[in-house]
């Protein structure tokens, strides 16, 4: 005898906000659902997560050679690295402005302006900029680059709860998306984004960075935060139904699991094997938790990432 | 000549205006001086030179100084000293500027002054006729006695001391076997306080809030239930520090702390006794009976008992509910027999001062659901109807009572009670307590400025300035950006800065927070709440609609809210006088949850996202629609 399994469905009274990044023909978009990931059945998912491979201003010192290795020869040169990361598959590039950071070269605002557009230029994805971190040096970096990439709609981060509007300003006037960020704190996000959108940014130009961790240091907290960001707004809550955005490779490149080298640590395996698999497990579970914009360091990553989300995207 | 070797050398201090002066011994600083000359000055921080309020003129003489937190350079250049932190090295004259004094006109006396009904006091007398013995009945005289008392009481348990006993064969037969018989009532015995003569003589009970800040104290006569006298105080203890943490800590690490403490209040209570028994013209052995309320720390340091364990987890006190004492054993100068009893508290932080604003509100006996809530330092709230009561207690940080706020005092003379701002921020209107030129702000004027600063975008909803160059307000002060409110006295300019206001922000997320946490305990929305009782001086002066603005107190229609003026003493005074009140009170107390918001992450969460105007959930403010 058959029993007819009725599949119970939720409906949500909401989706999240789908963001535009880049400029015609090459935008890509993040965003969009209508359900809880991946669960195709149940509701829309229109847009796959994005993969942004990262790219710098200046040559990182602590990059282990397992990753250095892929970008022989183009990392003294952002357009030509942004240029092979394209090649190797990237939705979007992510440069950061490492040099500007006052301990490396301390380069100004127009030289870090200089810098972007030439990667603008080199490449057709679209482009994520990310400061060096200090705060008072991003405000100025920030707005010039804004300013030098009017037109190109790029996604730029990220305001913080305590220097947050100067660079709204500059995403607003000079036709920007922007990342903003908050400590693993939904409420924090939450206000940051009724202050931002107050500000006049329309919230489907806005996408939330909850400073995740890696697996093995957090990641479960990022997870749940993520979880309840994404219900919150998918149930009706129009300040929190935003895409959210995982600094993947920053995190699990500082993992010891990662950077350790085989010599040093036998039990654990080929480094390079074990230090891919960190940052795609890291990516396939915030993916899971509703991450849709995933920064990465390692083609390797890259490429076995995408591989997972096309098995969970297909009917 | 002689040396008096034998002498430590003193030294003279005179206070101007109050021309008094005082005789220190050498090493003591000037607040100390103060204190001993009874002059309530402000002292915040205890002691510790931190928080400015004492700060007196040296006029003449010469000082050994320590810190001089606080003080303007300004204020140094013209003189200024920290009392807390002078000693002086030869006599001196000062004198204290009004703004370092706490006023008196903040003491809330009563809401209404409506007597309470008289069902069963503490104390009272009745009149007793018993049959003379016979040889057909020889029971003895205090079997006698208590036969009869039983039978006209209709309850048995009724003691007699010693002493009574002594007198009784005599006074018996004296009065040919009609005698007033005093009965007190304590710890749920009756005792036989006195036997004798039938006279017409008044007696009193004397009830009292003992408050942090102030000290209210009522004499209600006991036949007829009528309030006598009533008068206010600031409590003595302020000079040892504003807060009951900061004078726990001073009991404990002080010699004599504790006794130093139990003398101001018992000082204050006495000083507020001896004025009302001149005002009636009777004598201290006519007040018979005594019911005190404060919070848990305050009844601690009134009754003598190491009050240590309050500020430390898991924050245990030594009792919640006290025994009665007498007064003579306590140090109330009042009938030295007189039973004094402290009204029972919850816990720690709920004390006897909110069981009595809850038995005042009738709350626990309604249907409807109600919250009480205190604001002082703490905020203290309870939420519940006749089935069910939960409490909590938060810490709101100073801002409210004035401290913490560089130019923040108690709503007295001078101080900014309201604040309209118009025009974006360009156009400010203070109104002043006493209409008096602005020397500070108080709480109420605290609320209207964040309140008118987010409508007016002085402020985003975080708090921070929104700066507009053309705004000659906005300036950068010594601790960060600040907007100016008033010109004051002497070219003092009255601001805020953004540090305050984000202190102010902490303190009324975590009011709100803590009324959210005891919602989401018993599973109710904040629409369920339809009533609100407001106790407090805080209470007094504020205005709901800008306190609901801020995000502070929860947005309901303005009728639902009630003022209770000093429930503390009301309820005391209830307790005094009725039977049923004693009960409803002892029912109440036992009923009462306390939430502890330290444990589970509930309250943390709630003040994350009240950390915001008015709240990160704008649905639960709807009708502050200011953008």
């Amino acid at each position: 005898m058959n029993v007819a399994v009725n599949i119970i469905k939720e409906k949500y009274s909401n989706r999240i906000n789908e963001v535009v990044i880049g400029t015609d023909p090459h935008t890509v978009k993040a965003g969009g659902d209508s359900t809880l990931p991946f669960l195709l059945f149940e509701g829309e998912t229109p847009n796959r997560p994005l993969v942004a491979l990262e790219v710098w201003d200046i040559e990182p010192k602590q990059w282990p050679e397992i990753l250095t290795s892929e970008f022989k020869g183009v990392m003294s040169n952002p357009a030509a690295w942004a240029g092979k990361c394209e090649e190797y598959g990237a939705d979007l590039i992510c440069l950061t402005l490492a040099g500007s950071h006052p301990d490396n070269l301390d380069s100004s605002p127009a030289q870090c302006a200089e810098t972007a557009r030439a990667v603008a230029d080199a490449v057709k994805v679209p482009l994520i900029i990310m400061g060096c971190g200090v705060e008072e040096k991003d405000v100025q970096v920030i707005g010039e680059v804004c300013k030098v990439l009017e037109g190109r709609n790029c996604l730029v981060g990220c305001a913080k709860q305590d220097s947050y509007k100067t660079i709204t300003a500059s995403c607003i006037v000079h036709g920007h998306n922007l990342i903003v960020s908050n400590p693993l704190d939904i409420n924090i996000a939450k206000q940051l984004n009724i202050l931002v959108t107050e500000m006049g940014l329309p919230s489907n130009r806005i996408v939330i960075d909850p400073l995740v961790g890696s697996l093995g240091y957090g990641l479960e907290y990022a997870y749940s935060i993520m979880e309840r960001i994404r219900i919150s707004g998918l149930s009706g809550d129009k300040m929190l139904a935003m895409p959210m955005f995982c600094q993947i490779g920053q995190e699990v490149w500082k993992t010891k699991e990662a950077s350790s080298p085989v010599e040093e640590t036998p039990e654990w395996g080929d480094q390079a094997r074990r230090a891919v698999l960190w940052e795609v497990v890291t990516a396939a579970t915030l993916a899971q938790a509703g991450g849709s914009i995933m920064v990465m360091r390692h083609p390797g990553s890259l490429k076995q990432f995408l591989v997972h989300m096309k098995n969970l995207m297909e009917e | 000549m002689t040396c008096e070797l034998g002498d430590p050398p003193v030294r003279n201090v005179k206070i101007i205006p109050w021309g008094k002066t005082v005789a220190i011994p050498d090493g003591e600083n000037l607040l100390q001086a103060i204190a001993e000359a009874e002059i309530p000055l402000r002292a915040a921080c205890g002691g510790e030179g931190a928080c400015g309020r004492c700060r007196v003129l040296l006029k003449e003489g010469r000082v050994r100084q320590g810190l001089s937190g606080g003080l303007t350079g300004e204020e140094l250049a013209a003189g200024f000293i920290l009392a807390c932190q002078s000693v002086p090295v030869e006599d001196v004259v000062i004198e204290i500027p009004e703004s370092s004094l706490v006023d008196l006109r903040r003491v809330v006396l009563s809401g209404s002054g409506r007597d309470i009904s008289l069902s069963g006091p503490l104390y009272r007398k009745i009149k007793v006729e018993l049959r003379p013995p016979s040889l057909d009945d020889p029971k003895d005289d205090l079997g006698r006695l208590l036969d009869e008392l039983r039978f006209q009481l209709g309850d048995g348990r009724i003691n007699a001391g010693l002493g009574v006993v002594r007198t009784l064969p005599g006074i018996l037969r004296e009065s040919g076997w009609v005698v007033n018989v005093s009965l007190a009532e304590a710890g749920g015995e009756i005792y036989i306080e006195q036997v004798e003569q039938v006279s017409e003589s008044k007696y009193y009970g004397l009830a009292v809030d003992i408050g942090t800040t102030t000290i209210a104290a009522c004499l209600a006569d006991l036949e007829s239930g009528r309030q006598a006298a009533v008068r206010g105080a600031y409590n003595k203890q302020s000079v040892y520090g504003e807060d009951v943490i900061s004078r726990i800590i001073y009991a404990g690490e002080h010699k004599d702390g504790l006794e130093e403490l139990q003398g101001a209040v018992l000082g204050t209570i006495n000083g507020l006794v001896s004025g009302m028994l001149d005002d009636l013209h009777i004598s201290s052995g006519d007040v018979k009976v005594a019911v005190c309320a404060g919070n848990t720390t305050m009844t601690h340091l009134f009754l003598g008992l190491d009050p240590a364990y309050i500020r430390l987890e898991p924050y245990v006190p030594a009792a919640n509910n006290p025994p009665p004492g007498r007064a003579g054993e306590i140090g109330l100068k009042i009938n030295p027999g007189a039973w004094t009893h402290c009204l029972p508290g919850i816990s720690s932080y709920i004390g006897g001062d909110i069981t009595a604003g809850v038995l005042v509100t009738g709350m626990a006996e309604a249907e409807e659901i109600a919250l009480f809530i205190d604001v002082g330092t703490n905020g203290e709230m309870v939420l519940g109807n006749r089935e069910w009561l939960v409490a909590c207690s938060c810490s709101a940080g100073p801002a409210f009572e004035g401290n913490g706020i560089r130019y923040g005092m108690p709503a007295a003379e001078g101080a900014i009670e309201r604040v309209f701002i118009s025009e974006k921020g360009f156009r400010v209107e203070c109104r002043t307590v006493g209409n008096a030129p602005p020397s500070g702000i108080c709480g109420s004027g605290l609320i209207d400025c964040l309140a008118c600063f987010y409508r007016e975008g002085v402020i985003d909803r975080a708090g921070k300035f929104i700066f507009k160059p053309e705004n000659r307000r906005f300036r950068e002060g010594d601790e960060g950006p600040e907007f100016i409110l008033a010109g004051g006295l002497n070219n003092r300019e009255i601001t805020i800065s953004e540090t305050e206001i984000k202190n102010l922000i902490r303190s009324k997320a975590a009011v709100f927070a803590g009324i959210r946490s005891m919602l989401k305990t018993v599973g109710l929305p904040v629409e369920a709440i339809e009533r609100i009782y407001l106790a407090g001086g805080f209470g007094r002066f504020l205005n709901i609609r800008q306190a609901v603005a801020t995000g502070m107190l929860p947005d309901l229609p303005e009728d639902r809210y009630a003022y209770l003026g000093n429930s503390s003493l009301k309820g005391a005074v209830q307790v005094l006088l009725s039977k049923s009140a004693r009960r409803k009170l002892e029912e109440l107390s036992g009923k009462v949850t306390y939430l502890e918001l330290a444990a589970g992450k509930t309250f943390y969460d709630e003040f994350i996202s009240a950390l915001f105007l008015p709240h990160t959930d704008l649905n639960l403010f709807p009708s502050v629609n200011f953008k």
